[in-house]
């Protein structure tokens, strides 16, 4: 399927929703025209019109314009909308769900039974076309529909086909990750703020130091554990920061974290 | 070649050992002293056919290469001792933890002006050739003498040249490791245990994994994190295992301890640098000896002894 001709359509039109299609739009995927999103109210809807795509408050609308059909809205809201949609549902149709917690089974079944149907799990930063993004697929989802998903999403980071358990696992190291991250860049700054640096400046020096180290990460393909030894010099002011870290007992702490909210992750999708 | 030990304990036993299976030197080429014959060593000594004697000084007159192998307050009263019989000739290789070669040769330099004195800190595994040993050269030591010990200890492990000053941190990390490792392994061997192993088979089991980690890692290119990464299945039992390390400080409390343990070497330098042990260092036959030679000398009224100016009545 041609990008140029490919209709897509996103129900609910939320922070998620508006960062992919950034990443979609900025990367000459699909044209604005082709993309229609629906929201019940036009607070969101703004800012996708400025983006020069179509908008409306009808759901049903969306899934009879488009062919690949992205599913955002919040979990609670999803079953009454799928109901709506439902009749609308063909076979030619791409359904791709971004909705946390439900899974490519609840999907199906609320669904005709022969739609391609996907689920993605991705985080906060394709905002900013650096996202971190899995997905899975359904029976009646193909390499096709995969290759699509891939070739599309990868405008917005990183994206990945994967098995479906590990989307929960996906949520705990990068979709809450990212918060983890936030965290981290605080902690930076206000070390920095103690010894006596501005706040501002702190700030910006730990985001940019999060940045550059994670660029060099992925742009030499080194484990990380040979990136920290290179920064250490004999006795030097690293090897000390890090023996702080470790008395802290940093890497059990942060492991304990993916697994909360991995776990979180499963429970709040078996509700 | 001969080589001397002064003192007869676990250190000369293990280099000794090690020299012969090594076969870099036969056990009759081997001397070593000490007042004590009571010590389980000296008998193991005498078994491998090294020449024993109670005589520091025949050791020194026997020998092109001398190890001091004795604790490191007893430093000062050996030098004492032996000073008058070193020649230009010999090598006086110390093996004390936390002697500085300048302090050696400090004490030398009355009898000799140019001792030639080598500082080393080397491992017990040097008793099964898998030793980990480095080694620092003196004012008056030349290049060909520092290469001498090198060949000498490098078959009994692995050896390398640094500078002194960073002798007190591989005292913390190779000096004592073996017995970080002992301690791990006995624990190892408890959860094998508690699992089900017998002790015997545990213990085998562990020390093999360890041996087996350690040969990887250097034989391997890679850094550890990669080979432990190597290890760990996703979701598997090793990387369970591995968060409770993790969240038990395991790797802290590595760092702290080799830490603790070159600080500590610099304490008792500095103590020594002093010149003030405390009395409890000194093992009691060298006590009774010191009570022997300086009557005048209340050992039970003085707290600290000052060994840099007793002086011994015999020569």
């Amino acid at each position: 399927m041609e990008a140029a001709e490919l209709w897509v359509g996103f129900v609910g039109a939320g922070r998620m929703a508006g960062g992919l299609v950034r990443g979609l739009l900025q990367a000459g995927k699909v044209p604005a025209s082709n993309v229609l999103a629906s929201a019940p109210s036009d607070k969101n809807l703004d800012a996708w019109r400025e983006l020069g795509c179509r908008t409306t408050h009808c759901n049903l609308e969306v899934v009879h314009r488009s062919t690949l059909v992205f599913l955002a809205t919040k979990p609670h809201v999803l079953p009454g909308v799928l109901e709506e949609i439902r009749p609308a549902v063909g076979s030619h149709h791409i359904v791709v769900s971004l909705v946390a917690g439900v899974t490519i089974q609840t999907l199906q079944r609320l669904l005709p039974p022969s739609t391609k149907v996907l689920r993605i799990m991705p985080n906060l930063p394709c905002v900013v076309q650096a996202g971190a993004m899995v997905f899975s697929r359904g029976s009646n989802a193909g390499d096709a529909e995969s290759a699509l998903l891939q070739n599309l999403l990868s405008s917005c980071g990183l994206c990945e086909e994967v098995p479906e358990s590990y989307i929960d696992i996906h949520t705990g190291l990068s979709g809450s990750g990212v918060a983890y991250v936030y965290l981290f860049a605080e902690a930076l700054a206000e070390g920095a703020v103690k010894m006596g640096m501005p706040g501002a400046l702190a700030s910006r020096i730990a985001a940019q130091t999060l940045l550059g180290a994670a660029k060099m990460l992925l742009e030499t393909g080194e484990h990380p554990a040979k990136l920290r030894g290179d920064v250490c010099t004999p006795g030097g002011t690293t090897i000390y920061a890090l023996h702080q870290l470790e008395k802290g007992a940093l890497r059990a702490t942060v492991m304990d974290a993916v697994e909360a909210a991995t776990n979180r992750a499963c429970d709040m999708a078996k509700d | 070649m001969s080589v001397g030990f002064i003192g007869a304990g676990q250190l000369a036993f293990a280099l000794a050992r090690g020299f012969t299976a090594a076969g870099v030197l036969a056990a009759h080429k081997i001397t070593a002293s000490s007042p004590d014959t009571d010590l389980p060593t000296v008998s193991g000594l005498r078994k491998m056919g090294v020449n024993f004697t109670v005589s520091n000084k025949d050791t020194v007159k026997s020998s092109d290469v001398l190890f001091l192998a004795v604790k490191p307050p007893i430093i000062p009263f050996i030098l004492e001792e032996v000073g008058p019989d070193i020649e230009a000739r010999h090598i006086v290789v110390s093996c004390a933890a936390g002697v500085t070669i300048s302090s050696i040769e400090k004490k030398l330099s009355t009898f000799c002006p140019t001792p030639k004195v080598i500082r080393c800190m080397t491992n017990t595994p040097v008793i099964v050739r898998e030793g980990a040993t480095v080694y620092a050269t003196g004012t008056h030591a030349d290049v060909e003498d520092g290469k001498l010990l090198e060949q000498l200890m490098a078959s009994v492990g692995f050896c390398t040249e640094v500078e002194e000053d960073l002798i007190d941190a591989v005292t913390g990390l190779s000096g004592s490791g073996p017995a970080y490792a002992f301690t791990a392994l006995d624990a190892l061997a408890d959860g094998g245990v508690k699992m089900g192993l017998p002790r015997r088979l545990a213990v085998r089991l562990g020390a093999q994994a360890l041996l087996g980690a350690a040969k990887m890692l250097l034989e391997s290119e890679q850094h550890p994190g990669q080979l432990k990464d190597n290890v760990c299945s996703p979701g598997g039992a090793t990387i369970h295992a591995l968060h409770f390390l993790e969240s038990g400080g395991f790797r802290s409390l590595l760092i702290n301890a080799v830490e603790a343990s070159c600080i500590r070497t610099r304490e008792l330098q500095h103590l020594a640098d002093q010149e003030k042990i405390p009395l409890a260092a000194i093992k009691k036959t060298l006590l009774d000896k010191v009570k022997l030679e300086s009557p005048s000398l209340s050992v039970a009224s003085a707290s600290k002894v000052s060994l840099f100016t007793s002086k011994s009545k015999k020569n």
